[in-house]
């Protein structure tokens, strides 16, 4: 194995210390049922998209350690099949992703093999902006696909957000909505209302302002300053109350267990995004020298996720919730003589949560028959977005992504 | 006001020159109505001052005001033109928006923007999109032609639609999409034709490196048919044409109507027409500001708060009210939090404003913000001190203070439960009173109803 110390420590600015931190015993969920006909909005299941920005190699993740195309291909990248944690007689996980290779045992963790789309762009800018906008046909379309997602909500509510971006880069296009406004916060707190100023403890004002029925915005406004409140302080009760799951210390560690505290404090958010590898291109990109980042990465990734998953599943939470990451592409098979590779065409999507009904998804694309060095989709990234908005969110997809595209009978709904 | 609310459905009525009378007297609620939509509200001598000068002396102010205008903006345009960065662009924006002799000029030029929705991440110049909020600015209450000349040639705008070539062989349809759906016609007023005939008009002009050139071979001399009319035409022919649809004059009234009447309902057709009509002959944007601001309808109940304060709004009217400025590079920064990015509308439809500025989330950001300003430290800094300006005016024991700052922000115009909500400072240590104001600043600013324009 060639990750280094070294390589941990520029990538997650620390050691991997393990921290205890506490967090509330569960929330019990009690929602008022749904009056009529079953709606489609009333579900609480929630999505969390994880981005890896950069363009991940699917080669090096899942590894076919034992085709001999892939040794051939990658003199120095290559992971000996003593290392990989197997998942079969073909492929196995990367070696420092043994908590993904937990999670697929316990059942928590699945593979979609081969995601790409037609035409796919190499470009990361052109590339990401077209899994952000989910039509890759439509230069002009300036909407993200979970934009869309939340704007396709929002009439139903009005004053609760159905979606969050975390973490410290500017929010990603995928997220941008003509007509709803999407955080993008860091930290749970900031979604609470703060100390009022002049005042050290926050103030427990009454909110409650008689209806108007004359003035349509008014009502909105106070109905909207009820929910803030009471939402503020649903998330402050978990933001203070103990807890013993345990995150690594690396920053998406953090993101997941601000979700992990918003899930818990139930406040209507159904979509979560957040990203791993920084803005600009990203650190998925590497042309050389890949093996050592790659490596902290992908154990940055499988670590932090897997305390996720852990801590929703001991609050008996997990079955709520739904991973998945995204990249903008695969990488090319052969490296590129600078310990490196190119960009690319197919590769995984990875799936977690407590609701998957199969772990491994679709063939794994061919090492030989390539186009342009890269291997080639079988599966359109919009079916999985399909998936996830028509199946897990219940929401419509066909007017979030503009056509139906057949969702995957992967998942427990 | 059932006797208003009927005569509001009489265009000559509704349109005509607001003159103070018994039932509907000039008083400190319509001149802060006034102040929050012809400007980013006011101080307590721009208040003071409109209840003396009266409604239509304090809009001829409002319209033209003295000073030297061109000169303050000329200022601002040298700072704005010396920075290279986005970032800078939004604080000078904002800052204009706070210092400007000329507020509802500045109100105007933000309506623009959000009419013309370009956006910098796309055009990737700040030097562009400098250029291009200047033209917005030089004819935000001018003439809507020039303005449509000016857009139609700006480098700015045709990066952002991709439409930096025009080839005679494949007329880009960007330009003409834009133009006819989102800045003068609107979906339904032309046909796909329509769009493909302008197309071949607009054929000839590119950007290259960020600057506009025309080459006459590329230009597509062949007859067009647009919107009824033939003829070998060019660009200018497309935006005469265009002008003259009584769908161009009619949309841009009914979208003024909302930013600067109501955003509750669409306004009659019948009350629509007369200005309409009006605006068609010159498309003068200042005449039209203008009557709608002098008018009976605007001084009634079905205009008086019956919009949504865009993030700006928000911020700067409690920033106008406490007679200071504040650091706007942080301020540009929280009002992309609250969903307005300057430069950065959401899509070329700019911000879709009313209710939906407005959510659980929402609110935590604005009162999160509120807090910010009002706190005496942190980003903000001790600039806004509300115990400082009430005292300024004169007001200093607790119960006038709590009074003047309820008049202040709210003309204290609010039902009785509201009113009584905000608690006013109780004596207690000597250096208390300070803090107190402030915690009674911020409970006044987060009442649902200060978010109302």
């Amino acid at each position: 194995m060639s990750c280094t110390r070294r390589d941990f420590l520029k990538a997650t600015m620390g050691a991997a210390t393990m921290l205890s931190l506490a967090l509330p015993a569960p929330n019990v969920l009690v929602r008022a049922a749904s009056t009529g006909d079953a709606q489609r909005d009333d579900r609480d299941t929630v999505l969390v998209v994880v981005q890896l920005s950069g363009g991940n190699d699917g080669l090096n993740t899942v590894v076919p350690y034992a085709d001999d195309e892939y040794a051939r291909n990658r003199p120095t990248l290559r992971l000996q099949s003593k290392d990989v944690h197997k998942i079969d007689s073909y492929i196995g996980f990367h070696p420092r992703m043994e908590a993904f290779s937990r999670l697929y045992k316990d059942g928590y963790l699945g593979i979609i093999h081969g995601i790409g789309y037609p035409n796919s762009d190499r470009s990361h800018d052109v590339a990401m902006r077209h899994w952000h906008t989910a039509k890759p046909g439509d230069p002009n379309c300036q909407t993200g696909w979970l934009g869309r997602a939340a704007d396709s909500v929002w009439y139903a509510n009005q004053k609760d957000m159905p979606a969050v971006f975390v973490g410290p880069i500017a929010q990603p296009f995928g997220m941008r909505a003509e007509h709803v406004i999407i955080p993008s916060i860091q930290t749970p707190d900031d979604l609470t209302i703060g100390p009022a100023p002049g005042e050290s403890q926050r103030k427990r004002a009454v909110e409650s302002f008689h209806a108007d029925k004359d003035n349509p915005l008014l009502n909105h406004l106070r109905d909207c300053t009820a929910n803030a409140t009471a939402n503020s302080r649903r998330i402050d009760a978990v933001v203070k109350a103990t807890n013993t799951a345990e995150y690594p210390s690396f920053r998406l560690a953090e993101t997941f267990r601000a979700v992990a505290k918003l899930i818990r404090a139930d406040v209507g958010i159904r979509i979560f995004f957040t990203e791993l590898g920084g803005g600009g291109i990203g650190g998925f990109d590497n042309h050389a020298n890949q093996l050592g980042n790659h490596c902290a990465l992908l154990h940055q990734l499988s670590e932090s996720l897997a305390a996720f998953v852990y801590d929703l599943r001991k609050d008996k939470l997990l079955d709520r919730v739904l991973v998945m990451t995204i990249s903008e592409f695969g990488r090319t098979v052969k490296e590129n003589g600078r310990r490196g590779t190119g960009h690319g065409e197919a590769a995984p999507i990875f799936l977690a949560g407590g609701e998957l009904k199969s772990r491994l998804v679709g063939s794994h694309p061919s090492l030989t028959d390539l186009d342009n060095g890269a291997m080639k989709f079988h599966t359109d990234f919009r079916r999985v977005y399909a998936t996830v908005l028509d199946k897990w969110l219940g929401f419509e997809s066909r007017t979030i992504l503009d056509r139906q595209y057949e969702p995957l009978d992967i998942l427990n709904v | 006001m059932a006797a208003q609310i009927e005569k509001l459905k009489d265009s000559g009525w509704a349109w005509a020159e607001y003159e103070p009378d018994a039932e509907r007297p000039w008083n400190l609620a319509q001149a802060g109505h006034l102040y929050r939509r012809a400007a980013f509200g006011a101080g307590w001598d721009q208040l003071q001052q409109a209840l003396t000068d009266g409604p239509q002396r304090t809009i001829d102010i409002l319209l033209q005001p003295q000073g030297d205008i061109a000169e303050f903006n000329r200022t601002y345009d040298e700072y704005e033109a010396a920075t290279g960065s986005m970032d800078q662009l939004r604080a000078w924006w904002l800052r204009r928006m706070i210092q400007t002799p000329h507020p509802l000029l500045e109100k105007m030029t933000l309506f623009w923007h959000s009419h013309f929705a370009t956006n910098a991440a796309e055009v990737k110049s700040a030097r562009l999109m400098q250029q291009h909020v200047l033209l917005l600015r030089n004819q935000a209450l001018g003439s809507f032609r020039i303005l449509l000349e000016g857009i139609s040639q700006d480098s700015a705008m045709l990066l952002w639609l991709g439409a930096e070539a025009n080839r005679k062989a494949r007329p880009n349809e960007n330009l003409a999409r834009a133009l006819m759906e989102n800045f003068t016609l609107g979906p339904g007023h032309y046909t796909a034709k329509d769009l493909q005939e302008a197309s071949r008009a607009f054929t000839g002009w590119f950007v290259l490196r960020s600057k506009l050139r025309y080459i006459p071979r590329e230009h597509d001399e062949n007859e067009k048919q647009i919107l009824g009319r033939k003829g070998n035409f060019a660009r200018d022919d497309v935006l005469r044409i265009i002008l003259e649809q009584p769908a161009t004059s009619r949309r841009l009234v009914c979208k003024l109507y909302r930013w600067l009447i109501s955003e509750t309902d669409k306004p009659e057709e019948d009350l629509i027409a007369p200005l309409a009509e009006s605006f068609a002959k010159d498309y003068d944007v200042l005449k039209l500001v203008e009557t709608m601001l002098r008018s009976n309808l605007f001084f009634s109940p079905a205009a008086y708060r019956r919009r949504i304060k865009c993030p700006a709004e928000f911020a700067i009217g409690i920033v106008n009210a406490l007679e200071e400025s504040v650091s706007t590079t942080q301020l540009a920064n929280d009002l992309t939090d609250l969903g307005q990015n300057l430069y950065d509308p959401p899509t070329i439809k700019g911000w879709a404003g009313g209710k939906h500025w407005i959510n659980s989330t929402a609110i935590v950001a604005r009162r999160n913000l509120a807090a910010a300003l009002l706190r005496g430290s942190g980003p903000y800094g001790n600039k806004l001190n509300p115990l400082v300006v009430a005292q300024r005016h004169g007001y200093a024991t607790h119960e006038s203070v709590r009074q003047f700052l309820l008049d202040l922000f709210l003309q204290s115009d609010l039902d009785s439960d509201v009113y009584d909500s905000p608690q006013k400072p109780v004596s207690g240590k000597d250096d208390g009173m300070e803090e107190q104001t402030r915690s009674l600043a911020y409970a006044i600013v987060t009442l649902p109803e200060f978010n109302l324009a």
